[in-house]
C-alpha cells in the first residue's frame, strides 16, 4: 500500500480512477476544480474519457449517457452547480443509471462564498432533484475516508442502480494529508451487463433505458425503490460512535465539523465531563438507531454541530430524540469556519444550560 | 508533541508553498501533518492563508483558532491574524514589509527581512525557503537535513542552480532563526 | 430494388403519432437507412422530449430517453464510452433550438462523432401547439394567438445556418418531407451522415422540415401546400456544409 501526502481533490480523483471510474464530465466551479483538472489528464491514461461540459446541466447529462454504456461515470461540483445538476440526477434515478456525484460544498445560499461550508445537507438528503427519489449520501471526515468512500461508491451505485452522492465540504477538498491509496480495481461489466447498452459478451437483444414510464410501471418502480431505501436503513448505515456508552451529552456532527468537535469532546473528557459523539458517515441512510438507542435516562442533551446556520441535520436528529432531551445547535456559516475554541465554549454553554 | 503554524500574506508571497514544504518535510520525518489553505477569490495578489499542523500522533482537527506560530508576510495579514497566535507563541514577521508587532511582549517576535534577503540572493521566489529556514533555526520543528533532501529531490537533476539558490536561502533563514534562539 | 418491408429497427406496431404527422415518416427513413447499412444491432437512438419521445415505444433497437434538450449531451457521454456504436439523437425544434440550444451548439462545436436528426415542425406539438423558436412570423400558436410578432419574440431560428458556420461539423443539411423528391433526398442525406459517422469523421446534422396537422389546424394535405408557400421559403432546403465533399 502506498502512502502519499496528497491534496484532497486530487486524492479523491485518483481514488475514483482506482475505483474504476472511466468517464468524467464537469464544469469549473470553486472549490473543486482540482478534480476535473486532475482527471482531464488522468482518465485518458487509463483509457477513459474526460469532457469539459458547456454547463453543469450538460455535464450531468453526459454522465447519464456515459453511465448507460455500462462504464463507471462521475461528475463533481459545488452547491450552485449541484442545484443545476438536479435535473440530471433525477433522470439518473428514474432511468436507474448508476453514477457518482461529488459535492465539495461551499457557503450558501446563492453564489454564496467560495469558502468551505456544510450548507447542502438538506439538498443532499431530502431533494437532490424533483420527483421524490433518494440517493445514498456519504460524508467523509478525513481524506483517507474520502478516498475509501470514492473507491467503493460505484459498488453501491451499481448494486442499487442509481446516483450516489459524496458530500464533502471545501476543507476536505483543499486539505493535504496522508492517504493510503487502494490498488487499481479490475472492473468488468458483470455489474452492468444486464441493463447497459454495451454489447457485452456479444449480446444481441436490444435495451431501452428510459426516464419515463407508463403510470403502473412507474408506481411499481417507486414501490421497489421505497423498499430499496428501507434496505439501506437496515444494512448500509455507516456511523462512528465515540465515547457514548456513559455519555450525558452527545455531540452529533459529520465531516469537518466532526473533526473539530472531536477535539472538543477529548478536551471535555479530560476535564471529567461525560460527553461523546455520534458521527454519521452516511447522511442518508441516517444513523437513526444510534440516536434512538441512546439511554435517555442518562443523556441530558444532544448537541448538533454543523458548519452552517441554521443547522440542517437537526430535524433528522429530533425525529429520533423524540423530545426525550433538549437538542442544542451550534454552527458557523457563509464560509466562516468552525474552530476549536468556538465549539468548546458553545458546548460548555449548553452543558451549563442543561445542568 | 503537536504544533500549529499559520502562514499569512498575499498570493504570490510563497505562503502556500512554504506551508506545503513544511508539512511535507514533517511527513518525511514520519510525523503526522495536515495542510489547509484558505484562498481569496482572486487568482493573484489576494489574501492567502494556510494552516499547518505537525504532530507525533494522528491529527484529529486540521482547524485551530490559535496557533503556536504565526508567520505574517505583510501588514494586512498581520492586522488580520495578530490575535491568532497563542500567548508565548512565536510570531515571525517579514520585517521588509511588516512594522507593526515588532515590539510585542506577549509573544516571541522573530523579525526576518524575508523580501530583502530573497532579493539579495537574486529571486523573490526563494522567500518560502527563507521562512522555512527561520522556522528550522528558531524552533527545530523539522530537520534541516530532511528538508535539504527534499530540495535535492526536487531540483538536483533538473535545476541545479535553483537548488543552489534555495540552499543559500535556507542558510540565511536559519541564521536569522538561530540568532533569535539565544 | 427498394425494400418495402418494415425496417428491423421499428416494432411491429402502429406509431402513436397523429394521422398525417411526418414524424412517422422521418423515423421510418432513419430506420430504413440503419437497416441498409446493417447497423440495426449497432445503432443507439438517443430520444429527446416532445413528440419525438414517442420513439421510445416504437424503436426496436437500443434506445435511451433523455431530458428535454439534453440529447446531444447524453449522446456525447455515450459515444465517448462506446465509440464503435452508431449513435444519433432524434430531436424536435422546441427541444433542440430552445431549451437545448447550449447542448446542440456545444456538441457541434466539439465535433462529437454522432448524428443529429432534427425534426422541425415549427411548434411544440406534445404540449399543445405553443410558439417554438422556429415558429414562422405571423404564425398563430397557443402563445401567439395573433400570430408571431418579431417585435416581442424575435425571428425563427435557422439551425442549419447557425451550425454550418462552426468549424467542426462535417455535414449539415436540410430537407423538406412534403414531396417525394424531398423524402428521397432526405434519405440520401441521412445515409451520408451515418456513413460519415461510421468513418469517424465527426459531427453530422440533418434537419427535416416536418408538419403538425393537429396544431397547425390543417388537414395533412393542406400542410403540404402550406410548407411550400410558407416554411420552405424561410427554411431553405439544401446542403449547408459538406466538409468531405469540399475537400
Amino acid at each position: 500500500m502506498e502512502k502519499r501526502f496528497m491534496k484532497g481533490c486530487e486524492a479523491i480523483a485518483e481514488a475514483a480512477v482506482r475505483g474504476g471510474c472511466r468517464f468524467f464530465a464537469g464544469y469549473p466551479i470553486t472549490p473543486q476544480n482540482e478534480i476535473p483538472e486532475y482527471l482531464s489528464w488522468r482518465l485518458p491514461e487509463v483509457g477513459g474519457a474526460f469532457v469539459q461540459g458547456e454547463s453543469e446541466v450538460a455535464s450531468i447529462n453526459m454522465v447519464y449517457g456515459a453511465s448507460a454504456s455500462g462504464k463507471r461515470a462521475m461528475t463533481s461540483s459545488s452547491g450552485p452547480g449541484i442545484s443545476l445538476k438536479a435535473e440530471g440526477i433525477s433522470y439518473l434515478a428514474s432511468a436507474q443509471l448508476p453514477a457518482v456525484i461529488v459535492n465539495v460544498s461551499r457557503g450558501g445560499p446563492g453564489l454564496g462564498s467560495i469558502q468551505p461550508a456544510q450548507s447542502d445537507y438538506l439538498q443532499a438528503t431530502k431533494a437532490l432533484g424533483h420527483g421524490g427519489f433518494r440517493a445514498m449520501v456519504f460524508a467523509p471526515a478525513t481524506l483517507q475516508e474520502a478516498v475509501d468512500v470514492m473507491y467503493d461508491a460505484w459498488e453501491y451505485a451499481e448494486r442499487d442502480r442509481g446516483p450516489v452522492l459524496v458530500l464533502m465540504d471545501g476543507c476536505l477538498g483543499a486539505i493535504m494529508e496522508e492517504v493510503t491509496l487502494p490498488p487499481m480495481k479490475e472492473v468488468n461489466f458483470n455489474n452492468t451487463k444486464d441493463w447497459c447498452l454495451a454489447r457485452v459478451d456479444g449480446r444481441e437483444e436490444s435495451h431501452m433505458i428510459t426516464p419515463i414510464l407508463p403510470e403502473p410501471a412507474l408506481e411499481m418502480l417507486n414501490k421497489f425503490k421505497g423498499m430499496t431505501y428501507k434496505g439501506w436503513e437496515m444494512n448500509d448505515v455507516k456511523v462512528e460512535e465515540y465515547l457514548i456508552d456513559d455519555a450525558e451529552y452527545v455531540v452529533v456532527a459529520y465531516g469537518i465539523a466532526a473533526r473539530v468537535a472531536k477535539e472538543a469532546v477529548n478536551t471535555l473528557r479530560a476535564e471529567g465531563i461525560k460527553i461523546g459523539m455520534i458521527r454519521p458517515i452516511t447522511l442518508y441512510p441516517f444513523p437513526k438507531m444510534s440516536l434512538d438507542g441512546l439511554d435517555y435516562d442518562k443523556v441530558k442533551g444532544i448537541i448538533d454541530i454543523e458548519m452552517t446556520i441554521p443547522t440542517q441535520m437537526r430535524d433528522d436528529i429530533e425525529l429520533q430524540v423524540k423530545g426525550r432531551c433538549p437538542v442544542y445547535e451550534y454552527g458557523r456559516s457563509g464560509g466562516m469556519l468552525l474552530d476549536d475554541e468556538g465549539v468548546l465554549s458553545a458546548i460548555k454553554e449548553f452543558i451549563k444550560e442543561g445542568e | 508533541m503537536k504544533k500549529s503554524f499559520v502562514f499569512s500574506g498575499s498570493g504570490g508571497q510563497g505562503i502556500m508553498s512554504a506551508g506545503i514544504m513544511l508539512a511535507h518535510t514533517a511527513i518525511d520525518m514520519s510525523k503526522h501533518s495536515t495542510f489547509l489553505p484558505e484562498y481569496g477569490p482572486e487568482q493573484r495578489g489576494g489574501s492567502a492563508k494556510c494552516t499547518v499542523i505537525i504532530s507525533d500522533d494522528e491529527i484529529i482537527s486540521p482547524l485551530t483558532k490559535k496557533c503556536d506560530t504565526l508567520v505574517a508576510m505583510n501588514e494586512q495579514a498581520y492586522a488580520k491574524f495578530a490575535e491568532s497566535v497563542k500567548e508565548g507563541g512565536l510570531l515571525v514577521l517579514n520585517s521588509s514589509r511588516v512594522k507593526s508587532g515588532l515590539d510585542r511582549t506577549d509573544v516571541r517576535v522573530l523579525a526576518v527581512p524575508v523580501d530583502d534577503v530573497a532579493l539579495e540572493l537574486g529571486s523573490v521566489k526563494v522567500a518560502n525557503t527563507v521562512i522555512i529556514g527561520a522556522l528550522i533555526g528558531s524552533t527545530g520543528i523539522v530537520s534541516k537535513e530532511v528538508f535539504i533532501k527534499s530540495l535535492e529531490d526536487k531540483f538536483k537533476t533538473k535545476k541545479p542552480e535553483v537548488l543552489e539558490l534555495n540552499l543559500k536561502a535556507l542558510e540565511k533563514g536559519i541564521a536569522y532563526g538561530e540568532s533569535h534562539k539565544k | 430494388m427498394p425494400d418495402y418491408k418494415r425496417p428491423k429497427s421499428l416494432m411491429p406496431m402502429a406509431t402513436s403519432y397523429c394521422p398525417g404527422c411526418m414524424h412517422a415518416l422521418a423515423t421510418r427513413l432513419v430506420a430504413d437507412v440503419i437497416g441498409e447499412l446493417d447497423q440495426v444491432n449497432n445503432a443507439i437512438n438517443v430520444v429527446s422530449v416532445g413528440c419525438s419521445a414517442l420513439n421510445l415505444y416504437t424503436w426496436a433497437g437500443d434506445v435511451i430517453g433523455s431530458a428535454h434538450g439534453r440529447a446531444p449531451a447524453v449522446a456525447t457521454g455515450l459515444k465517448r464510452c462506446l465509440p464503435d456504436r452508431l449513435v444519433f439523437t432524434y430531436q424536435g425544434d422546441g427541444d433542440l433550438a430552445a431549451i437545448g440550444l447550449a447542448e446542440i451548439m456545444s456538441a457541434a462545436n466539439r465535433g462529437e462523432n454522432f448524428t443529429v436528426i432534427f425534426a422541425n415542425n415549427q411548434t411544440y406539438g406534445m404540449t399543445g401547439g405553443q410558439m417554438a423558436p422556429t415558429t414562422l412570423i405571423g404564425q398563430k400558436t397557443t402563445t401567439t394567438i395573433y400570430g408571431r410578432d418579431p417585435e416581442t419574440t424575435g425571428y425563427p431560428l435557422q439551425m442549419c445556418e447557425l451550425i454550418s458556420v462552426l468549424k467542426a461539423p462535417v455535414f449539415v443539411a436540410r430537407y423538406a418531407l412534403n414531396s417525394p423528391k424531398g423524402v428521397a433526398d432526405a434519405k440520401k442525406g441521412i445515409r451520408k451522415a451515418f456513413e460519415l459517422q461510421m468513418a469517424g469523421k465527426g459531427f453530422t446534422f440533418i434537419e427535416l422540415l416536418t408538419n403538425c396537422p393537429t396544431n397547425w389546424g390543417m388537414t395533412p394535405l393542406q400542410t403540404l401546400e402550406y410548407m411550400n408557400t410558407n416554411t420552405i421559403p424561410y427554411f431553405k432546403p439544401g446542403i449547408y456544409k459538406d466538409k468531405e465533399g469540399e475537400a
